[in-house]
């Protein structure tokens, strides 16, 4: 009974405020016209987004990997080096990060792409979070399993690639979800070394037009684009490995 | 089958859940059941006899050979062993097929064939053909440990060990299980276990050993045990537990 009561009550109060805010933002008056030059500006800007994006996910995925084994391969330096790497990167601005990353790192070995410096700085960034979120993971397994794995005969790598993981995988697929959700948004960061993505053109668009909401509206259904895609695909993954029944 | 172990010691922190045992079983004893009261060290005994664990002091010898100490001597000591757990174990994610077919292909080296082959016969014979596909989630505790004695016997080890295979089932599934360990007994597989089953242990087992505070305070054949004890703390034991 309760539970229907506080059902009810919640939808009501989110298709309120959801209606409310939909109102509001359509009844402005908008000046699409003024940001109308700017359209091939924001389209360009999107797929610097996409790519920026895609590129850090898959590298971020290894540098959290790497942390992770470095974390839990049992030797007490990396393990420490790993845990201080985490806890300074979650634990610092990433706007800062970046800056570090372009103009003091980067400079010093004379690499200049922009866009390649924010890629790995992003990818840095993000897999200390992933690497929090695999380590959970694998911790997660009950030491039963370990036990068994041993029992059969298998090797601590054949325990990993055949118990451990597959199971550890299913349990990090929301959480990462969440995480390369992130990602796409944090990467707006990357106009502070001028990197030309989706966020920066919106803000030219802007900065130009003085068209606020006409160059902000769309990044909404841009990064929508990006991050529901991701959402998804996870939830799949996730039926897809799912064991409980 | 002969089982010897010399002053053998295992402590966790400052527990000695195994303390100094000898034991000297030859080769006429197949079935041997170790009993007593809970944290007496039946699980340590068998977890250091099939490899699980090493010892801190003394050695193991079967069928005389003694137990290495490294790990990947140990690892092909568990490979030739068969191991069961109170709690089924099984790999969630696998089917009842694949949890049998896994040890065979990746760790005794069967073709992927063969091992299915082996598994669906194994399985077969355990009653539970219809239920090959099936996720451990979807069996009951019963039949989950039938597949988990399946994965533990299909590649005939030399020794089976069983912890308590039985204390996490309900009568009629305690009763399914045991029904199979016997049909193992009798077709000769050598078997080491440890349980709460008396009536099973009576039946099955040609040597009983009784446990308490990591020591052997009691062993023999069956018979001797359960109709002679020797021993106070063995009689109080079996006392108790034969009242209900």
């Amino acid at each position: 009974m309760w539970k229907t009561i506080l059902s009810a009550v919640v939808s009501v109060a989110l298709l309120a405020t959801f209606s409310f805010a939909v109102w509001v933002v359509a009844s402005h008056d908008y000046r699409w016209e003024a940001i109308a030059p700017y359209w091939g500006n924001l389209l360009s800007g999107w797929f610097t987004t996409l790519l920026v994006s895609a590129g850090a996910l898959l590298l971020s995925v290894l540098v959290g990997a790497l942390l992770t084994a470095g974390q839990l391969a049992g030797h007490r330096f990396p393990a420490l080096l790993c845990r201080v790497y985490v806890e300074f990167i979650r634990g610092t601005p990433l706007l800062t990060q970046i800056l570090i990353g372009y103009y003091l790192v980067a400079d010093a070995i004379g690499w200049d792409s922009r866009f390649g410096v924010g890629l790995v700085v992003l990818s840095c960034f993000s897999g200390a979070y992933l690497s929090e979120i695999f380590r959970g993971g694998i911790e997660s397994i009950p030491a039963s399993q370990w036990l068994s794995a041993r029992a059969i005969g298998l090797t601590e790598a054949q325990a990993y690639r055949f118990v451990v993981l597959p199971q550890a995988l299913r349990r990090v697929l929301p959480a990462s979800a969440g995480q390369f959700a992130n990602l796409v948004k944090d990467s707006s960061l990357l106009f502070v070394i001028s990197v030309h993505e989706f966020t920066m053109q919106a803000r030219e668009a802007n900065a130009n037009t003085y068209a606020t909401f006409e160059a902000y509206l769309p990044l909404v259904v841009g990064y929508l684009l990006l991050t529901f895609p991701i959402s998804l695909l996870s939830r799949r993954l996730e039926q897809r490995y799912r064991y409980e029944h | 089958m002969s089982i010897e172990t010399e002053g053998l010691t295992k402590r966790y922190g400052t527990t000695r859940a195994v303390d100094g045992i000898d034991l000297a079983f030859g080769d006429e004893v197949k079935v041997l059941a170790f009993i007593g009261p809970s944290g007496g060290g039946k699980s340590t005994l068998l977890r250091l006899l099939g490899g699980l664990e090493t010892p801190d002091a003394g050695s193991i010898r079967i069928d005389g050979l003694a137990a290495p100490r490294g790990e990947a001597e140990l690892r092909a000591w568990r490979r030739g062993n068969g191991f069961l757990f109170q709690s089924f174990n099984l790999f969630p994610h696998l089917s009842a097929l694949e949890n049998i077919v896994l040890p065979l292909v990746r760790v005794q080296g069967w073709r992927r064939e063969a091992a299915r082959a082996r598994a669906c016969e194994v399985v077969e014979r355990f009653g539970m053909a219809g239920h090959l596909a099936k996720r451990p989630a979807e069996l009951s505790g019963g039949q989950q440990q039938r597949i988990a004695l399946a994965r533990a016997m299909a590649h005939e080890p030399a020794l089976l060990l069983l912890d308590e295979p039985t204390s996490a089932l309900d009568p009629e599934m305690k009763a399914e299980v045991l029904d199979l360990v016997e049909e193992l007994c009798h077709a000769g597989q050598r078997i080491v276990l440890s349980t709460h089953e008396m009536g099973f242990a009576r039946r099955s087992a040609d040597a009983v050993a009784f446990l308490s505070e990591g020591r052997i305070v009691e062993s023999g054949t069956a018979e001797a045990l359960f109709d002679a004890p020797q021993t106070e703390a063995v009689k109080a034991f079996l006392a108790k537990v034969m009242r209900w």
